[in-house]
């Protein structure tokens, strides 16, 4: 009576482990379970011992995934560095080119009694960029 | 673990490290192969500890990994083992490790007059 909730439980426990160890045990684990319930084995410490067991089985290093977390993790270090190696190549031109405009915004606009844009370098590129656009002129 | 016997010889006692579970299977599959129900039933007469099914999982993939066990083809859904000559060696060094500990504490014990 009791053993299909307790099948049920079992099943979904039985799920936390990876799907390799899953393959290799689980049915038998399953049919194992079933006998110690039928022993008078409490459900809670079946479902406890394979729950414990689930996590170690993922925290437990295995060669394959170790080559995995291994890869991961120069991924996340090439993300992280490359995050801020794009930061510092968008800004670098930027950088440039407001240096170019401070110094040689005169030889755009020969003549020009407007107003150039006051720059300050590189945290101003995006204004520099808009005032060009906005008097159609690119150096 | 290397271990330097008295008499200089050398053991590998592997066994040091793997926990009381993996000690408890091997000595059980010493008197021939048993799947997993079998085990944890042996183990309780044996040693009176009610091995949990996840720690025996764990444990039987941690031993047949080092070698010391090997999985025989399934009968029914059932996969019973078999210890294998390194494990049976393994085995051999851990018990007279053991033993050389539990002798000294024994003696110990004796002449503290405890």
């Amino acid at each position: 009576m009791d053993a299909q909730p307790g099948a049920r439980l079992v099943e979904t426990v039985l799920r936390c482990y990876p799907a390799r160890w899953r393959r290799r045990h689980g049915e038998e684990a399953a049919e194992l379970a079933a006998l110690l319930i039928q022993d008078g084995t409490p459900l809670g410490s079946i479902a406890c011992s394979y729950l414990i067991g689930a996590a170690r089985e993922w925290l437990t290093p295995r060669p394959g995934r170790r080559l995995r977390m291994v890869a991961s993790a120069l991924l996340a270090v090439a993300c992280s560095l490359g995050i801020p190696a794009g930061l510092l190549a968008s800004t670098a031109p930027a950088r440039a080119a407001s240096a170019s405009q401070s110094r040689g915004h005169t030889h755009c606009q020969p003549g020009s009694h407007e107003p150039g844009p006051s720059v300050t370098p590189a945290t101003d590129h995006f204004r520099v960029s808009i005032w060009q656009a906005r008097h159609g002129r690119f150096c | 673990m290397a271990v330097t016997r008295r008499d200089g010889r050398a053991g590998q006692d592997v066994l040091r490290r793997v926990g009381e579970a993996s000690v408890l299977i091997l000595i059980s599959l010493a008197s021939g192969p048993k799947h997993g129900y079998a085990l944890i039933q042996d183990i309780r007469g044996l040693a009176d500890v009610e091995l949990g099914p996840g720690t025996l999982y764990g444990a039987l993939d941690r031993l047949e990994r080092l070698g010391l066990i090997e999985s025989l083809p399934a009968e029914d859904r059932r996969h019973p083992y078999r210890i294998t000559a390194p494990g049976a060696a393994a085995l051999r060094v851990h018990l007279d490790s053991l033993e050389r500990v539990s002798a000294a504490g024994r003696l110990r014990l004796q002449l503290g007059g405890i």
